[in-house]
């Protein structure tokens, strides 16, 4: 099985030229417009030491996970209340807060951490999962293979693996039976959970990716809330 | 004596009480210790607002997504929707209750 990373949907591999102008005009406009808005949102937490909420960035999350390798408590695996109207099995994701929730009965959810697109990558609406993969290969866009070597090797894919960017599981979004290059895919870089890092993709830590790959069915309905989005799916 | 002993005994009871609960009002629970700036509303909250705008616009739930939304107070948000195509604006307390579903504009 074929996975495709975030770089690919930078790339539009495999999309006709005009779909791709449109997409970039629309990230342009989307990212020229939620811009100011997209890059006021900060990640915050809280530390209990100083008592203070504290912004979330890279270098925070690196320093935070190399002392206790797990992401801080909010974005750890947990049951949660979740009051909704939508069926158990259905996953919604809120990209601005970084969580994903599974909802289950009883008016509860499982949420998961994640991290999600950066500023003018985001995007939002309601889509499903089309397919699923047991570590994914991944195959570098052609722009990655021709400006970095280590990507080079790979330009036939990688295969799946520890080291695979893709993580352990992906779950391939469609938009009726269109795949919209976009996954929830596991990752190498566990401290990006809770930031805003990639180029569309949910990425999940793979312990987490295994748990929700085994909970869900093909076809189980993915509503993304993410306010400032750029792009717009399946509504 | 034993009295005035009784009473210090009192107050440092209240007052280790009172640091108790300030403290619990003061920290967050764990699960709740990281927020974004933007301050919108919890998903489930908004997605309450979906269900009543697709009653409201007669379309189905699954072409109704919120948009944006923001926090009007402590107790209650504001959540901006679209429903196939027409624009709607919900008010949602922080029990759930939906409060409006109006035509935005």
């Amino acid at each position: 099985m074929t996975g495709t990373s975030d770089d690919n949907r930078l790339a539009g591999k495999g999309r006709p030229l005009w779909t791709r102008r449109r997409l970039g005009i629309a990230a342009l406009a989307a990212a020229l417009t939620f811009g100011p808005l997209a890059a006021w949102a900060q990640t915050q937490i809280y530390d209990a030491r100083t008592k203070k909420w504290v912004n979330y960035d890279k270098k925070k999350a690196r320093q935070y996970f190399a002392r206790n390798n797990q992401p801080p408590e909010a974005f750890r695996r947990q049951v949660v209340p979740f009051r909704t109207a939508e069926k158990p099995g259905t996953i919604i994701i809120d990209g601005n807060q970084h969580f994903l929730y599974l909802v289950q009965p009883g008016g509860q959810a499982i949420r998961y951490g994640i991290g999600v697109g950066r500023e003018g990558f985001g995007w939002a609406g309601i889509v499903r999962v089309g397919r699923t993969a047991e570590w994914p290969t991944w195959t570098p866009p052609a722009e990655m293979v021709a400006r970095d070597p280590n990507a080079a090797k790979w330009a036939a894919g990688m295969p799946g693996g520890p080291d695979n960017p893709l993580g352990a599981r992906a779950l391939y979004l469609y938009e009726g039976d269109q795949d919209t290059i976009y996954r929830i895919h596991g990752t190498v870089e566990p401290w990006t959970i809770g930031l805003d890092v990639s180029s569309g993709c949910i990425r999940m830590n793979n312990d987490d990716v295994i748990d929700l790959h085994s909970r869900i069915e093909i076809g189980a309905k993915v509503i993304v809330l993410m306010q400032g989005a750029a792009l717009y799916k399946g509504v | 004596m034993n009295e005035g002993i009784s009473r210090m005994k009192g107050l440092v009871l209240a007052l280790a009480a009172l640091a108790a609960v300030s403290g619990c009002q003061s920290q967050p629970k764990p699960e709740d210790m990281a927020r974004t700036s933007l301050q919108t509303a919890p998903a489930d909250l908004q997605l309450l607002c979906a269900h009543a705008a697709a009653g409201a616009a007669q379309v189905d739930s699954s072409k109704v997504l919120p948009t944006s939304s923001r926090a009007l107070d402590a107790a209650n948000y504001s959540v901006d929707l679209d429903a196939a195509g027409r624009k709607f604006t919900c008010i949602v307390d922080t029990a759930g209750s939906v409060k409006s579903v109006t035509p935005a504009g």
